[in-house]
């Protein structure tokens, strides 16, 4: 781009980022003068934000660094060796556009993606229930939302609504099923995934220190869902909404009682008619809609899901702005607020004009995650060396790629690839390290010393290893090698997508040296080193 | 909006703080609280080495929940509070103490007992944080508990025994397992936090598998180090610095799983113990600590909250209680540790002088009781007194702050010492120039 066309594309820029700033507080404005791509206003603001803390950010990363991070970013899975020499063998000077257009088609970021989704919406969980979240459809519900693209404001209705009319929106019942009942539990979940705020303070008062959030939203928001029970019905699991009911007092800490009512966030209180005290009310056929299947569960007139949907997530901005700072957080390593899910008055954003921007700019492309992701993993702050720049300490300033732990699912996939050339996702392996490694996005990353020892002394990891014996698997590739030096460059190669340094090739090279009676074992080991060694544990 | 604040996230309890943790490990759903507490309590050594000071070590028996000082060192006999039981002499002329701790009544003069504990909290959860860390909170900080304070200060971090124990087998408790899920090093950071174990939390593949040889388990640890340091010393990683030093880690805990095998003790002694898990970790705390071990606190859950059938309950906790600090306090004075080893026997609160409809003892933190034994400790005092009927201190007012600062006098530590701290206000290890209490002290 010629210098005149860049000033002219800059001052269109700041036109449009003046529209958005005024527009901001608006709900439903959608800025549609033509400018930068959402990728370059990424840039834009966060090289605003080094000019404002007056940081110099890290270098860009290698192709080779490149390729291993975007693979699992986007297809939770280190590269295979040939991915990545096919990379680095690309001569065009967009590959690493090809190369996000091309995961971001791929199974394997559907598979990552549902994985990362489901882990935030419904938290870890034993093999059983995830075999029932199988079962009920759920799982399959998230990928065809991945691999769609569905919109996301869509998706968030049909499963707060959990009122499936056709097969392919069956799953969606499963978010409310799975918390049996458990009203106050579906709320405090709620309120993190679909609205970036945690609510569990306000439970029993006004929240102390963010003003905005209101005993009152705590038990409105328990309302809304509380008249659902859980059915097994011909159709299968349904959250049957009864008519009447769910009427109560919540108490404050100086003993004030308060009704519950129907609002949320500031919403106005849905009319709808109380009891007096004492007063039974009739679960009349009358309080319901006709005409249903005989077999359906029957449908409230007045549904206080659907009311919800209607009233409180209909149009909200946050529902888009809760996504997109995850998002964010998902590729970045933290969110522009952080923690991710804490986006009140207290937690103000790193890059407020960028949040807001990207908020706008997802409204407008209908709720669609695939372009959200692709802007972000094309910004050059994505793309940075994840080596820290000496002098910059603060994380939000995004001056580097900052490191983060594999997923159990990343790192399930990455050992099975690595040592046996496939993988499958529903190996025994990749089920026990989802048992063991259950963070997904933590806050800061502290490596427990029990992980430290599965990974030391667990009999699943350990027969992994041994067990891969096949002339496909590393072991034997790497033994067919004629040298030791060939053998450390083979696995230096496969497992930390790199050569050796001469150091490194060496300390392979003795210790296998003095293993030369069981080479096979020895090799085993070797391997078991780097795939516990930080390089291979960390996104980087 | 928008303005930077260094006021707190949430309203001050640290309950909030570990919601999202136990959500994603899946405890709330499933609760599988097992893995979770564990995993989020394990403690990472620090690279930094602290000297090793007097060599002084600590056990806390956490009688949680909050046990009723009537029942136990303040009784009230033939006054409307008393209760059912009677109070019986000692070996400390003029001092009586429960029936039902007839055991500690012939050790008194090792003990020092303070009758007049009166703190703020009357909530359990408030409670234990006030009466483990020693301070009201002050979020967004958090304060380290006792044992992370004073391993950090006392323990020895090279050693392959861990210095900070919890032994609780008790995955439930109430306001108690909430808690536990929480940040327990607070500011001092996660490698001061406790190693959890007891019961079903024996520590998970301790044992080195038949598949590998020892040396080849050292071996591939030695190459393993190399490659990942190497990683850590290019870029500076402060996540591969976590992931190293767990590792380094390992070869230590291993060394010492036996510490953690209940079925390693002496019969004869798991027999003197008595058979309840808290006895039977009581006696794991005197191991742990006669090999090496600086804290080691024991609990079990949260029993000690009788609201209901009171003295029904007492009667079988109080006896237990009395033999076991009776067995911890002798043992440990045979050992020639008790001289050492500061023996701490307290909960989060008292008990209310009269009784609820349910012939239960609610919350009382006016006027309650606590005890304490060994390294520092002046035998056979107690200290302060309540009114004839217990409801009120009416000598010797003693409140959290004085309490640490005894504890950490008798231990050898100034109380008031600034934490280092760069970048955060000045905290103080007992705020406010709090006294100790003297009468206790040697």
């Amino acid at each position: 781009m010629c210098p005149a066309g860049k000033l002219l594309h800059t001052s269109m820029f700041f036109v449009c980022v003046w529209i958005a700033a005024t527009s901001a507080q608006a709900q439903h404005v959608l800025v549609t003068i033509p400018g930068p791509s959402t990728t370059e206003q990424i840039d834009y603001y966060v090289a605003r934000g080094w000019a404002d803390r007056e940081v110099d950010p890290a270098t860009s990363c290698s192709d080779r660094e490149f390729v291993r991070r975007l693979y699992l970013d986007l297809a939770g899975r280190v590269p295979t060796v040939q991915e990545t020499d096919g990379f680095l063998g690309d001569q065009r000077d967009d590959k690493r556009q090809h190369l996000v257009d091309a995961l971001l088609k791929s199974e394997d970021h559907v598979q990552h993606l549902t994985d990362v989704m489901d882990a935030l919406l419904m938290g870890r969980t034993d093999e059983d229930k995830y075999a029932e979240r199988a079962a009920h459809h759920w799982r399959s519900y998230l990928e065809e939302f991945v691999r769609q693209n569905r919109p996301w404001n869509e998706v968030a209705a049909e499963i707060l609504l959990a009122r499936p009319d056709n097969q392919s929106e069956r799953g969606a019942v499963w978010y409310l099923y799975e918390r049996k009942n458990n009203h106050q539990s579906i709320a405090e979940s709620i309120a993190p995934f679909f609205f970036g705020l945690r609510i569990e303070c306000a439970q029993c008062h006004d929240h102390m220190i963010v003003d905005e959030i209101k005993q009152s939203d705590y038990w409105g928001l328990v309302a809304f869902f509380n008249r659902g029970k859980n059915t097994k019905t011909k159709q299968g699991p349904r959250v049957v909404e009864s008519a009447i009911g769910g009427f109560s007092e919540f108490a404050d800490l100086t003993g004030s009682s308060y009704p519950n009512l129907l609002s949320f966030l500031g919403s106005a209180p849905l009319n709808e008619k109380r009891p007096a005290a004492g007063q039974d009310q009739q679960d009349l056929d009358t309080l319901y809609v006709s005409g249903k299947p005989s077999d359906a569960p029957r449908v409230p007139k007045f549904s206080r899901r659907q009311a919800f949907i209607e009233k409180v997530v209909t149009g909200n901005r946050r529902i888009a702005l809760a996504m997109v700072n995850r998002v964010w957080a998902m590729l970045m390593g933290r969110g522009i607020v952080h923690p991710f899910d804490e986006m009140d008055s207290m937690h103000p954003p790193s890059h407020p004009d960028l949040l807001d921007q990207l908020t706008i700019e997802f409204i407008n492309s209908g709720y669609q995650m695939r372009g959200l992701i692709r802007s972000i993993v094309r910004s050059r702050a994505y793309q940075l060396s994840s080596r820290q720049p000496s002098g910059v300490d603060d994380p939000a300033s995004f001056a580097w790629y900052l490191e983060r732990p594999l997923t159990a699912e990343q790192m399930a996939r990455s050992v099975q690839l690595t040592v046996r050339g496939e993988f499958k996702n529903d190996a025994p392996l990749l089920q026990a390290f989802r048992q063991q490694f259950r963070d997904v996005l933590p806050d800061t990353f502290v490596a427990p010393v029990a992980d430290a020892l599965y990974l030391s002394n667990h009999p699943a990891f350990d027969r992994f290893i041994r067990d891969s014996d096949e002339p496909a698997h590393l072991r034997e590739r790497v033994l067919q090698q004629p040298t030791h030096s060939k053998r450390a460059e083979l696995l230096l190669n496969t497992l930390f997508h790199r050569p050796p340094a001469t150091s490194e090739q060496k300390a392979i090279t003795d210790f296998l040296e003095q293993r030369e009676s069981n080479l096979g074992s020895a090799i085993d080991q070797a391997i078991w080193s780097m795939l516990t060694s930080a390089e291979f544990r960390l996104n980087h | 909006m928008n303005q930077r604040s260094d006021k707190s996230s949430h309203c001050g309890s640290p309950e909030h703080a570990v919601h999202r943790r136990l959500f994603l490990q899946g405890s709330m759903a499933s609760g599988a609280a097992s893995v979770a507490s564990f995993n989020g309590l394990f403690s990472i050594p620090a690279a930094a080495e602290q000297a090793r000071q007097q060599g002084k070590k600590c056990i806390l028996l956490w009688l949680c929940g909050a046990p009723s000082q009537f029942e136990t060192w303040d009784p009230k006999p033939g006054t409307s509070t008393s209760g059912p039981f009677r109070a019986i002499p000692t070996n400390l002329p003029g001092t009586h103490v429960s029936q039902l701790m007839p055991r500690c009544a012939t050790i008194m003069d090792k003990l020092a007992v303070i009758r007049s504990m009166k703190t703020e909290p009357s909530e359990h959860f408030q409670g234990i944080d006030v009466l483990t860390r020693g301070d009201q909170p002050r979020p967004p900080f958090t304060r380290p508990i006792l044992g992370s304070a004073i391993a950090q200060q006392l323990g020895d971090l090279d050693s392959p025994v861990p210095q900070f124990v919890l032994l609780d087998p008790c995955p439930e408790g109430n306001e108690f397992k909430a808690f536990k899920s929480g940040n327990w090093a607070g500011w001092l950071g996660a490698e001061y936090g406790p190693v959890r174990a007891g019961g079903k939390y024996s520590i998970p593949n301790l044992g080195r598998l038949d598949s590998i040889s020892e040396l080849d388990h050292q071996d591939r640890e030695t190459l393993r180090a190399f490659l990942s340091r190497k990683y850590e010393n290019d870029r500076r990683s402060e996540a591969a610095s976590s992931h190293n030093a767990a590792f380094q880690r390992v070869a230590g805990l291993m060394s010492c799983a036996p510490l953690f095998d209940l079925n390693k003790l002496p019969p004869a002694d798991r027999e003197r113990y008595g058979p309840g898990a808290f006895a039977q970790h009581a006696l794991q705390a005197r191991h742990l600590i006669e090999n090496g071990s600086t804290f080691v606190m024991v609990a079990n859950g949260m029993p000690w909250d009788n609201h209901v059938f009171q003295h029904e309950m007492h009667q079988m906790l109080v006896p237990e209680l009395d033999n076991v600090l009776f067995q911890l306090i002798t043992d440990l004075e045979d050992r020639g540790l008790l001289e050492d080893t500061l023996v701490i026997a307290m909960g989060e609160f008292g008990r209310t002088p009269w009784l609820n409809e349910a012939r239960g003892r609610d919350h009382y933190p006016n006027a309650w009781s606590m005890a304490m034994s060994g390294a520092g400790i002046r035998g056979g005092v107690v200290h302060g007194a309540t009114d004839k009927l217990g409801r009120n201190v009416v000598e010797g007012h003693t409140d959290n702050r004085q309490l640490f600062a005894t504890i950490f006098r008798a231990l050898g530590i100034q109380p008031d010492e600034e934490y280092d701290l760069p970048g955060l206000p000045t905290f103080r290890r007992v705020e406010d120039d709090a006294k100790a209490v003297e009468e206790v002290l040697l």
